[in-house]
C-alpha cells in the first residue's frame, strides 16, 4: 500500500464549481461541496433538483460541462474505461430498490462483484458473502430469489452487495423511501454502523428530514443548482434562511410556492366569465 | 456443480446434437453416390457448338453413373465454340482417347448433363487432355422446327 | 394532407435514426465477441433459454409444414404423373426457403421477443445501471452472450425444422398418399444439391439468426425504462425482425438461385 502522502485531503469527494446542463436547463450551476472522510453526509433538496444526477456525476456516469468532480484527489473522468472502472470499484452504490439481478438468488447477487472482479477461491467467496449477509441480518435468506423479498430486505441485500468489495465510499439513493418504520430503523442502524465499523464514508441522498437529522454528520441542501445551506443538523435547524426553514420543517408554502405559477385567480375568473 | 447447471448443460448438449444430427441427416439424403470423392480429380476439356442450358456443377456421367462435374464453362472467341471443363474423379482415369461427350437431357424436360461414351482405343485420356468427339445439345426449338418442316414436306407430297 | 405527409416523413426519419443507431450498436458489439469465448457458461445458459426452449415449437412447426407441403403438392404432381418427386419437391422447398424463413420467424416471435423483454426489464429495474456501477460492462455480461447464443441457435433450429419437415412429408406422402418410399428418398438425392440447396439454406438461416439476435438485444438494451417501454421493445423486435427476414430472404434468394 502506498504511504499516505501528507497532501492527502481530508475530503474524500470534492465537487468544485460543477455546471451540468440538460438541454437548456442548468441542473447544476456552480455546485461546490466537500465530503469529509469517514463522515455520513446527507444531500437533500426539493424534488427535481437533480440529486440522482449528482450521484451519476460522482460515479462518473455523467461528465460535468464545467468544473470537476474529485474522488481521492483525482478527477473522475470517463476518459478510459479502465480508470473509470477502477474508481467505481471503490464506490458502492445502493439503489432505491436494491437493483438486484433478478435471475440470481441472494447469495449469488452478493457474490456477483467478487466473481466478476476477483479470482478468489469458492471457499473464500462463501465466507465473505455470508459475513456480509450476516451483517445486514439476512444470512439465513441466502437461497431466496429477489422476487421473494420485501422492499426492505431487497435493499439490505443491495447493501451487502455494495460492501462486498470493501469500497471507500458508499452512496445511498433514497434509502428510506417506501419503507415501514421498522425497516427504516433497520436501515438507519445499518448505515451508521457500517460507516463507523468499516471506517468508510457515506453519502445519503434523501428528502427525509427526520431521518437525515438523526443520521447525518453533515447536511447539504441543494436548490436551484447550488448548495444553499450546509452544516451539522443542529446548525441547519438554526439556519435563518426561509428556504431552509421551509424544507427542514416541511412547510407547505414558502420560497417553494404552493400554487403552480401562472395567472392570478381573479384574472382567470374574469377571463372565463367574459367581463 | 448444481443440479440446475447440470440440467442446462444436458439440455444444451442435446440441442446441439439434435441440430448437428439434422444437418448430417440432410447431408446424407442429398449426397448422391460418387459425390463424396476423396478429393482426387483430374481435368478434361471438351468443345461444343451449343451447350443448351448446361450449367456449372452439372453431372458428368459414364453409362448413366455420375463420375464427375462440369467445373467451368467459357467461350473460345476465335472458334466461336463453348469450351467446357470437366472435373473427373481420379478413380475413373482409364477413359480411352476416343471417348465421346454428348450433352444429354435428364428425362424430357430436365436439366442438361454430359454423358460420356467410351471408345475402344488403348491409350487413355490424361489430365488436361481434350475430348475430340463431342455432340452438342439438341435444342427443343430445332427439334420442333425439323418436325414442322418434315410435316410440311410430307403433307405437300 | 400535409399532416399525413409530415407524419410519413417523420416516421421515415425515425426509422432512419433507429436504423443508424442500430448500425452503431452492432459495430459496438464487434470487439466484445472474441472475449466472450472466455466465458462459455454464460453462452451455454443463453443457448438453453433461447434455443432449447424454442425446440418444441420449431419441431412442431417443421413437422406440420412438411405434411402440408406434401398434401398441397400432391394434386399438382399427380396431374403431371410426377408423384414420385413429392419428396424432392418438399425437401427442396423446405431446405431452401421454408426451413430458414419459418424457423427464423418462429424464433423471432418466441425467443427474440423474450430476449428483448428480459434485457428491457433489466434496463427498467436499474439492473444494467447497477452493473455499470459495479464496474461490470453490461454489454459484455448481458448482451453479447445472448447475441452469440441466438446466432448459434437459429441455424440449428432451421436444420431441425427441415429434418422434421422431410419426415412429415415422408409420413404423409408414403403412408397416406401412396408415394413409393424408395422413390421418395432417391428423388431427393437426385434433385436436392448439398451445396446449392442445403448450403444456401444454412447460410440464409445464419443471416437471419444474426438479424433476429441483434434486433432482440438492441431493442431490449435501449428500451424505455417503463413497463410500456419493455412491451413496446418486445413487439418491435418481432415486427422489425420479421420484416428484415423477409427482405433478406428476397435478396438472398435472388443471389443463390442457380442459373439466375
Amino acid at each position: 500500500m502506498a504511504p499516505l502522502s501528507h497532501q492527502e485531503s481530508a475530503n474524500l469527494v470534492e465537487i468544485r464549481d460543477v455546471v451540468y446542463r440538460r438541454g437548456e436547463r442548468a441542473i447544476f450551476d456552480g455546485l461546490s461541496l466537500n465530503i469529509p472522510r469517514g463522515s455520513v453526509s446527507a444531500i437533500m433538496g426539493p424534488s427535481g433538483t437533480g440529486k440522482t444526477t449528482l450521484l451519476n456525476l460522482i460515479t462518473g456516469q455523467l461528465l460535468p460541462d464545467e468544473g470537476a468532480v474529485i474522488f481521492e484527489g483525482r478527477v473522475v473522468c470517463p476518459c478510459s474505461r479502465q480508470r473509470l472502472y477502477a474508481t467505481r470499484r471503490q464506490i458502492g452504490v445502493l439503489f432505491q430498490d436494491g437493483a438486484l439481478l433478478t435471475n440470481l438468488n441472494v447469495f449469488e447477487n452478493v457474490a456477483f462483484p467478487l466473481r466478476e472482479h476477483t479470482r478468489l477461491p469458492e471457499q473464500l467467496i462463501r465466507q465473505i458473502v455470508l459475513m456480509r449477509l450476516h451483517s445486514v441480518g439476512l444470512r439465513a435468506a441466502w437461497q431466496r430469489m429477489p422476487s421473494e423479498l420485501s422492499g426492505g430486505m431487497a435493499r439490505r441485500v443491495g447493501l451487502a452487495r455494495a460492501l462486498v468489495l470493501d469500497p471507500k465510499l458508499i452512496v445511498y439513493d433514497e434509502p428510506f423511501t417506501g419503507l415501514d418504520p421498522i425497516a427504516v430503523g433497520v436501515i438507519l442502524r445499518l448505515i451508521r454502523q457500517t460507516n463507523d465499523v468499516l471506517g468508510i464514508t457515506s453519502i445519503v441522498v434523501t428528502h427525509d428530514v427526520a431521518e437525515a437529522e438523526i443520521l447525518a454528520d453533515l447536511i447539504f441542501l441543494i436548490s436551484e443548482g447550488k448548495v444553499v445551506a450546509n452544516g451539522s443538523p443542529a446548525e441547519m435547524q438554526q439556519n435563518e434562511s426561509s428556504l431552509v426553514r421551509q424544507f427542514m420543517q416541511g412547510l407547505a408554502n414558502g420560497p417553494v410556492p404552493f400554487h403552480y405559477p401562472g395567472v392570478s385567480y381573479s384574472d382567470q375568473l374574469h377571463a372565463m366569465s367574459g367581463t | 456443480m448444481s443440479n440446475e447447471t447440470r440440467a442446462i448443460d444436458v439440455g444444451v448438449g442435446l440441442f446441439i446434437l439434435l441440430g448437428l444430427g439434422s444437418v448430417v441427416f440432410l447431408t446424407s439424403q442429398t449426397l448422391g453416390p460418387g459425390e463424396l470423392s476423396n478429393g482426387e480429380s483430374y481435368i478434361l476439356q471438351a468443345r461444343f457448338d451449343h451447350i443448351g442450358d448446361l450449367k456449372v456443377r452439372a453431372p458428368v456421367a459414364l453409362a448413366g453413373v455420375t463420375i464427375g462435374r462440369v467445373s467451368q464453362i467459357t467461350v473460345d472467341p476465335v472458334e466461336y465454340r463453348a469450351v467446357v471443363e470437366l472435373r473427373i474423379d481420379s478413380n475413373f482415369d482409364q477413359l480411352p482417347i476416343d471417348t465421346d461427350a454428348t450433352i444429354a437431357t435428364v428425362g424430357i424436360l430436365g436439366g442438361k448433363y454430359i454423358e460420356l461414351g467410351p471408345g475402344g482405343d488403348e491409350e487413355v485420356l490424361r489430365d488436361q487432355d481434350e475430348i475430340e468427339f463431342t455432340q452438342s445439345a439438341i435444342l427443343l426449338e430445332n427439334l420442333i422446327g425439323k418436325f414442322m418442316l418434315n410435316r410440311n414436306a410430307t403433307s405437300s407430297e | 394532407m400535409n399532416d399525413s405527409i409530415r407524419a410519413c416523413w417523420l416516421s421515415f426519419g425515425q426509422f432512419a435514426a433507429t436504423f443508424g443507431g442500430f448500425q452503431m450498436f452492432s459495430l459496438r458489439l464487434l470487439p466484445y465477441l472474441p472475449k466472450a469465448i472466455l466465458r462459455p457458461r454464460l453462452i451455454t445458459e443463453q443457448i438453453y433459454s433461447i434455443g432449447v426452449l424454442s425446440l418444441v415449437l420449431t419441431m412442431f412447426g417443421g413437422f406440420f409444414v412438411g405434411t402440408m407441403l406434401a398434401l398441397q403438392s400432391y394434386s399438382t404432381l399427380v396431374e403431371f404423373g410426377q408423384i414420385d418427386s413429392l419428396g424432392a419437391f418438399a425437401s427442396e422447398a423446405l431446405v431452401r426457403e421454408l426451413g430458414p424463413v419459418v424457423a427464423a420467424l418462429l424464433f423471432a416471435g418466441r425467443a427474440g421477443s423474450a430476449v428483448a423483454s428480459e434485457v428491457g426489464l433489466m434496463r427498467a429495474t436499474n439492473q444494467l445501471a447497477a452493473m455499470e456501477l459495479m464496474a461490470v460492462d453490461p454489454i459484455q455480461r448481458v448482451v453479447v452472450p445472448r447475441f452469440i447464443a441466438g446466432v448459434l441457435s437459429v441455424p440449428l433450429l432451421a436444420a431441425i425444422f427441415c429434418t422434421l419437415g422431410v419426415l412429415g412429408a415422408y409420413l404423409i406422402g408414403v403412408h397416406q398418399l401412396g408415394v413409393d418410399a424408395g422413390a421418395f428418398w432417391s428423388h431427393i438425392q437426385d434433385r436436392v444439391d448439398l451445396y446449392d440447396d442445403v448450403g444456401s439454406g444454412l447460410f440464409k438461416s445464419f443471416v437471419f439468426g444474426v438479424s433476429a439476435s441483434l434486433m432482440g438485444v438492441y431493442e431490449g438494451y435501449y428500451a424505455a425504462p417503463t413497463a410500456a417501454g419493455v412491451s413496446r421493445a418486445a413487439t418491435r423486435t418481432v415486427v422489425i425482425t420479421s420484416v428484415w427476414i423477409l427482405l433478406f430472404d428476397f435478396v438472398l434468394t435472388g443471389i443463390t438461385v442457380p442459373g439466375v
